[in-house]
């Protein structure tokens, strides 16, 4: 897909894929997400939040489980380099079609869609808080700890980026360095009235690296969400009117509301894209309306 | 010239309503598989006809019913007929449809196309069956609504004519008047106008003639087929609650043009919504004839006025005008019928006037949004060319070049035809097809909203794979409006063109494969596009009101939905290399598709 011409130079999404999931114990982008594989799920929801591509960077031969035809997959050609060597593919990948990147790993459960939008808010030009110019990186400080893992990058770092990696400095923390990184702490995160409201505990950064922490992760009940049916899905089963189900998904939304997802039916979330995937992933405080495929005439 | 192929008579009558005189005009073969019928035909009929440069109200401006090969089958929603002329209000190229007992009735004439020229000296109805064309004095019809006029003419002459008739606005050439038969529209463009113009109220037709088809019990099988296919899932919107289902549903993702596209969300929209209306007030369905869906959803309002409920006319004159009163919407839709005016054209036009009315562009302080009072005093002027309505019954880009003021940049139209219910910025393969269209701002006959709602694309960013599939619907709505299928059948077909090709082979005894169809779409829409630069397109009308292109919507999402100017120029730029024509949007004339080889 080119973006080229069409584009406003918009941010695009990096996850990074690769890794050894050591501590996991088994490949951490095939793990189940209700129903789903946590890959898909993250790549589901970086993809809602940007406006350009999403880009999944693999380690060599890495098999990946099946993710949403639109994202791109990049091949990184060097295995056991750390993060900074994906970091370097994904921006390079990215730099064609957009200025910023989201960047983050697989590991992310609860990844909200409004906590990518508040970091790629972080690159607007801001005097008040001291940044009159745009900054290169916008690194969520969260919990007293840095998060290079659910970052905001500049593209044109990709050149750096080699560059570092070239001279042995494999470390993020090499990189901001010799950047202009605008930290956003908890308080400047939750300045946002859209993550404040969606994710106030900021699980956005919560990471599973073991079984048990995947395991409590996947043990928490799924995202509640409103559910809309319109046209003839009104007229019969649960009728008009919304209701609230948990629903990790649209399919799972579905499954709960009575709607047959089934190639005749679409479903809209927040009034956004329109999508007919029923692993889309779904966020806490979503609204999802379902209506007719046919939706012209 | 042979026997006909299957499905066609081979000719077309030509009627110049001056001194009521008629010719045949053979249609050979060729032309037939080349043009198909309806709004191909049709194309071709106009380029013949039409001499360059008309006027589209003068006498010498042909208008032209035409019908299809399927008319008069037992194939599903094939009782369709299109109407084609000059637009007064684009001064391009302009096909409508509509359907039902004058399809059938008109090609058992014995012609493929019914063509009227002149102007007749008093106003007259004319009748034409199998004996020929003559003209009837219409004193008694003129002035009536349409369907009291259908209704006249089959009580005076009998019931076995079925009429088309225009309204009081097509007698006042207001530029967006319809032709109606049987309570449908053929409603974009203003054809009423031009029917109007030559002093024709009424074209009554009958006929009993046999055409028959090359395969039979090949068509027959097809239609039963067809037929039970058209009551399953793909048509389930449009039989239980019609086209009106899309409300809502547009409300909810944020394509729900309102006050003049000024907003894609309408807070009141449920109050108008099918699943309102159907749960509080009782309805009459109905159907065209050959039809076996039955979209047709008929309401009537506390006043008593009974309206056709569709989405476009619900929009167009509901929020779009900021109306939220379901009984002022139905009794405005009702008001439009009996003058006979297209109630897209008419519902944008007065959201304009009313935006320019709040921006202090216009001296009508009564118009005012949200005012249903104010918008039912606007059609009754439109209707009658009094008040602001003669300014008005020009459509919107006359009345903004009037007005002047900078007021054009918010006039909803492309190349003068007010834009149907879909709002280009959260739409945007949609957008391109609103902007290269022939007929111009308008969704039947692009049909790209089917990919936005997909899924499959981001709607939100256009690019080269909205365009690819923008080309795809034009191709397929070409076929479809030329064969002629009713669109709300469009999705039961699993394999189009293939399914198309096999029964029009069925029809005519033609062999006719899925890729000369896809020539064959192809070349339907270079020859509207080839009209439309000899009468004088410029390739400053592919393009959207400069409101699209300036403003951003804010989504509930926090996104925020733009059309840059840049990204509608790379979509057309990439249009027009798709289609194969020139970076300025002119056709390359090439051996295959030479109208010219086309010639009879």
């Amino acid at each position: 897909m080119s973006y080229t011409v069409y584009s406003m130079k918009p941010s695009a999404g990096v996850v990074l894929a690769g890794g050894r999931s050591s501590r996991m114990g088994a490949p951490k982008a095939a793990l189940d997400w209700h129903g789903s594989t946590l890959l898909r799920h993250v790549t589901g929801v970086v993809e809602r939040a940007v406006d350009g591509p999403v880009i999944v960077v693999r380690a060599p031969g890495q098999p990946l489980p099946e993710l949403d035809p639109k994202v791109v997959v990049a091949d990184d050609p060097e295995e056991g380099r750390g993060p900074m060597q994906g970091l370097a593919v994904g921006l390079a990948a990215a730099a064609r079609h957009a200025d910023t990147a989201f960047v983050c790993s697989t590991d992310l459960p609860f990844l909200h869609a409004a906590f990518v939008q508040a970091v790629l808010r972080g690159f607007e030009p801001d005097p008040d808080a001291g940044w009159p110019e745009a900054p290169e990186v916008v690194l969520p400080f969260v919990g007293g700890f840095r998060q290079p893992m659910a970052a905001g990058y500049r593209t044109a770092l990709a050149s750096r980026v080699e560059r570092l990696l070239g001279e042995g400095r494999l470390r993020p923390s090499h990189l901001f360095e010799e950047s202009a990184v605008r930290q956003l702490d908890d308080a400047g995160l939750r300045a946002d009235p859209r993550l404040a409201a969606a994710d106030p505990a900021l699980d956005s950064v919560v990471n599973a690296n073991t079984p048990e922490e995947y395991a409590a992760a996947h043990g928490r009940p799924a995202p509640e969400v409103v559910v809309e049916r319109f046209g003839v899905l009104a007229t019969r089963g649960a009728g008009r009117g919304a209701s609230r189900v948990r629903a990790a998904n649209l399919a799972a939304a579905a499954r709960q509301a009575g709607v047959p997802f089934d190639g005749h039916v679409v479903a809209a979330v927040n009034g956004d894209q329109i999508r007919g995937d029923g692993m889309w992933p779904l966020l806490a405080g979503d609204t999802v309306s379902f209506f007719s495929a046919d939706a012209g005439g | 010239m042979g026997p006909a192929p299957g499905g066609y008579c081979g000719q077309a009558l030509v009627v110049d309503v001056t001194d009521g005189s008629s010719t045949v005009l053979p249609l050979p073969d060729h032309v037939l598989r080349g043009y198909l019928g309806g709004a191909g035909l049709g194309t071709w009929l106009l380029t013949e006809l039409g001499p360059a440069g008309v006027e589209p109200l003068a006498p010498a401006a042909p208008l032209a019913f035409v019908f299809s090969p399927l008319v008069g089958t037992p194939l599903t929603t094939s009782a369709k007929f299109a109407v084609v002329a000059k637009s007064p209000l684009t001064g391009l190229l302009n096909d409508a449809l509509s359907s039902s007992h004058f399809a059938i009735s008109g090609k058992l004439t014995g012609h493929d196309a019914l063509v009227v020229v002149g102007r007749a000296r008093e106003p007259a109805n004319l009748l034409i069956d199998q004996d020929g064309a003559r003209l009837v004095d219409a004193a008694e019809q003129w002035g009536m609504s349409a369907a009291d006029a259908e209704e006249s003419v089959r009580a005076r002459h009998g019931r076995k004519w079925r009429a088309a008739s225009i309204g009081p606005a097509g007698e006042r050439g207001v530029r967006y008047a319809t032709i109606s038969h049987d309570g449908r529209h053929a409603g974009r463009g203003g054809l009423g106008a031009v029917l109007g113009a030559k002093n024709i109220k009424c074209v009554a037709v009958r006929g009993d003639r046999r055409v028959p088809v090359a395969d039979r019990d090949a068509v027959l099988a097809t239609a039963k087929d067809l037929r039970s296919r058209s009551f399953g899932p793909a048509t389930e919107k449009y039989r239980e609650l019609g086209t009106l289902s899309n409300l809502l549903a547009f409300n909810a993702v944020n394509t729900l043009p309102t006050r003049n596209f000024q907003s894609a969300t309408f807070a009141d929209a449920a109050r108008l919504s099918a699943e309102d209306l159907a749960e509080s007030r009782s309805v009459a369905r109905s159907s065209c004839a050959s039809c076996s869906i039955g979209c047709e959803h008929i309401y009537a309002s506390k006043g008593g006025a009974k309206a056709r409920v569709e989405y476009e006319n619900v929009f167009a004159l509901g929020p779009m005008c900021g109306v939220s009163d379901p009984d002022q919407v139905l009794e405005a839709s009702a008001r439009c019928d009996e003058l006979g005016i297209d109630t897209i054209s008419a519902g944008g036009t007065i959201a304009w006037a009313m935006e320019c009315v709040e921006r202090g562009m216009l001296d009508a302080p009564w118009l005012r949004f949200g005012d249903g009072a104010a918008l039912l005093r606007a059609l009754a002027e439109i209707g009658t060319r009094t008040g602001v309505g003669a300014l008005l019954a020009e459509g919107s880009r006359r009345a903004a070049e009037t007005v002047g003021q900078g007021s054009s940049a918010f006039a909803p139209h492309v190349k003068g035809l007010e834009l149907p219910g879909y709002e280009p910025r959260t739409m945007q393969a949609m957008a391109l097809g609103l902007a290269v269209n022939a007929r111009g701002a308008d969704h039947n006959r692009s049909g790209a909203y089917e990919a936005d709602f997909t899924g499959g694309l981001d709607r939100m960013h256009g690019t080269a794979a909205h365009v690819r599939a923008a080309v795809e619907t034009e191709d397929r709505a070409a076929i479809m409006d030329s064969l002629i299928f009713c669109k709300f059948l469009r999705g039961v077909f699993t394999a189009p063109f293939d399914e198309w090709a096999r029964l029009l082979s069925q029809v005519t005894g033609w062999d006719v494969d899925s890729g000369e169809l896809r020539a064959t779409a192809r070349r339907i829409v270079l020859a509207k596009r080839a009209y439309n630069l000899r009468e004088g397109w410029t390739p400053d009308d592919d393009w959207l009101p400069e409101r699209f292109l300036g403003g951003s919507l804010e989504l509930g999402s926090g996104r925020t939905a733009t059309l840059p100017p840049e990204r509608l120029r790379a979509m057309i730029d990439t249009y027009y290399a798709e289609r194969g024509l020139g970076r300025d949007g002119r056709p390359l004339v090439t051996s295959s598709d030479s109208r010219a080889e086309s010639r009879p």
